[in-house]
């Protein structure tokens, strides 16, 4: 190389530099995006009772269901989505999502597959072996987002995420579209439960990644296209081996607490907290509630307190009950029951709040059914006082 | 674009298969016409389908973000063996070995869990990994260090995204580009241990 070359190339360098750098620098100025918390403005509190249940998916027979996810149009329009199929992992699974409008007596439409391996190989344009974990989320408008897993090789260490977006409510599906999130082959990286809405419009998915190490993550994934198209990067919550499945409650702009499934012995629910909006997390702690290295969510109640789904045990998830906190997870009060019977299975409980202050829990019923539990602040009210008598 | 780049590592590695094949059999398909005939055959092969795929795709299904070092040491090789020409000096190569197993020593432990620090976040946006990555090319590029070519392609790639990835990590180094790195070294490091023996 001669000088006259060293120098064009020294040049060429810097400019090639300057471009993602002059991206970085617009930014600087602006506020970073903060969590959008949304606490029902209408009086929840002072409402009758109201608990109603019921089945999403037809009883599959000797097949299985499992990882339900629920959100809320902006019509009011419910969509679910879960994955289904002869067996866990097995090549038939493929993902569905129904839809139920407005109004407790309204039915939930019959399941409509949105991918199976086959039609996400034809989009990816690549091999898959099976699909699994996906969670739907509502943007703006008829928007919707499906995230879930695919595998190429392997088990579920194996896994890679990918996302399809919809802007007529789920009538039509783009392509899905691969996410890199690992530079080790991109896999060891799944989704289980909701996003958190931020204050840009974009979203912070909790994610996890099991490979070697097994620990919660967050994806911030924003989104301002017509065609649904998303910019995304990760962040770590913490490492090591012992926390999964991120369910993060946020209770202001930019605090919040993320409950975790326990893969260690001590075999309780972990507890983080962040105060600078999901940039950095507390080491996480344990609180007294048991868990069978089994999935929980939480959800935020309009008067600060946290509500959590979770298998209360240590061994299997037989049961699932609801506990209430009113110290940001510290300490909780057990208020219901919603399962228990010896021998079946409930498990990876999904909560949301809907525009009417409703909360609608979804679960995996015995791996054969998506429950859907609808539940008002008044019910969760009524259980505490039962509990204090 | 990165669909149409994703054929491009599968194709240079049947083009260097064939070459490595052909020369195990005592001939030399070095030249213009050869090289041609090498080029379609592999275009063929990598567009070929299988399964309902095309054969490049399968590669990329287990492995979607050739590095684009990775790429670009294939690329010297197919020059090298077809033309004779080198383009990277033994220099420059021992550059990009080291750089890589430097890379993949900070990034893979880290990423896949080791403490709570992860590098590879650094990769999706302008960041400290940008400022290491340019100065280091400025410093080859100073030292006239022909590895600067590589990781100049390797920003400006990113910058076109050729690869699926949008992390810049990703650009430069993968987990096939961090072994043939150890191997190099390796040998490297047993050829001088014996030398001196």
């Amino acid at each position: 190389m001669n000088r006259r070359l060293v120098i064009i190339l020294t040049l060429a360098t810097l400019l090639l530099y300057a471009w993602p750098m002059s991206g970085w620098l617009s930014t600087l100025g602006r506020e970073p995006a903060t969590f959008a918390t949304y606490v029902p403005s209408i009086p929840v509190v002072d409402d009758k009772p109201f608990m109603v249940e019921e089945f999403i998916n037809p009883d599959p027979g000797k097949g299985m269901v499992h990882v339900g996810s629920i959100c809320q149009l902006p019509d009011g329009k419910l969509i679910t989505a879960w994955y289904g199929g002869t067996r866990e992992g097995a090549k038939d699974v493929a993902i569905f999502f129904a839809i139920k409008d407005p109004g407790h007596l309204t039915r939930w439409s019959k399941p409509k597959r949105v991918v199976d391996r086959i039609s996400a190989s034809r989009e990816l344009y690549r091999y898959i072996k099976k699909v699994g974990n996906p969670i739907i989320f509502a943007g703006s408008g008829d928007h919707l987002y499906l995230i879930y897993v695919t595998i190429s090789a392997g088990g579920w260490s194996g896994s890679s995420l990918n996302v399809k977006a919809s802007s007529d409510a789920g009538a039509t599906w783009n392509n899905s579209r691969r996410l890199t999130l690992s530079p080790f082959f991109n896999i060891s990286e799944l989704v289980r439960n909701k996003p958190v809405p931020l204050s840009s419009g974009g979203f912070a998915v909790p994610i996890y990644h099991e490979c070697l190490g097994y620990f919660p993550e967050i994806l911030w994934i924003q989104s301002g296209r017509e065609d649904g198209a998303i910019a995304f990067r990760k962040s770590r919550m913490t490492g090591g081996q012992s926390f999964i499945q991120p369910s993060v409650v946020a209770y202001g702009p930019s605090l919040a607490t993320a409950f975790y499934r326990c893969r260690s012995d001590e075999k309780a629910v972990g507890v983080a907290v962040t105060k600078d909006a999901g940039l950095s997390w507390s080491e996480p702690q344990t609180v007294n509630l048991p868990n069978p290295d089994s999935a929980v969510d939480a959800i935020h109640l309009s008067d600060h307190r946290i509500l959590l789904a979770f298998n209360d045990s240590v061994q299997n998830r037989e049961n699932l009950r609801l506990a209430v906190s009113n110290d940001r997870g510290a300490n909780w009060i057990r208020i219901a029951t919603l399962e228990s019977t010896q021998g079946k299975k409930y498990s990876y409980p999904y909560m949301i709040r809907s525009q009417d202050g409703l909360i609608h829990l979804v679960y995996t019923w015995h791996r054969k059914r998506i429950k859907h539990v609808v539940f008002n602040e008044a019910w969760i009210n009524a259980q505490m006082k039962r509990i204090a008598n | 674009m990165p669909l149409v780049f994703s054929f491009v590592f599968p194709f240079l590695l049947i083009i260097a298969l064939l070459q490595g094949g052909t020369g195990l059999l005592g001939r030399d398909l070095s030249g213009w016409r050869p090289t041609l005939i090498l080029v379609l055959i592999s275009a063929f092969i990598a567009v070929t389908p299988v399964g309902g795929l095309p054969l490049a795709r399968w590669m990329m299904s287990f492995n979607a973000n050739f590095s684009v070092s990775l790429t670009a040491i294939l690329f010297c090789k197919v020059l090298e063996s077809s033309f004779g020409v080198k383009l990277l000096d033994k220099n420059a190569l021992l550059t990009c070995w080291v750089f890589s197993l430097t890379a993949g020593v900070i990034l893979y432990p880290m990423a896949l869990g080791l403490g709570r620090f992860d590098p590879y976040q650094a990769g999706w946006g302008f960041s400290w990994l940008f400022v290491v990555v340019c100065g280091v090319t400025i410093l080859l590029l100073i030292m006239k260090n022909r590895f600067a070519i590589v990781l100049i392609a390797a920003i400006l790639a990113y910058n076109l995204r050729l690869l699926e990835s949008t992390n810049l990590w990703d650009y430069l180094v993968d987990p096939f580009m961090v072994l043939v790195s150890c191997i190099a070294l390796s040998s490297r490091l047993l050829r001088k241990l014996r030398n001196r023996a």
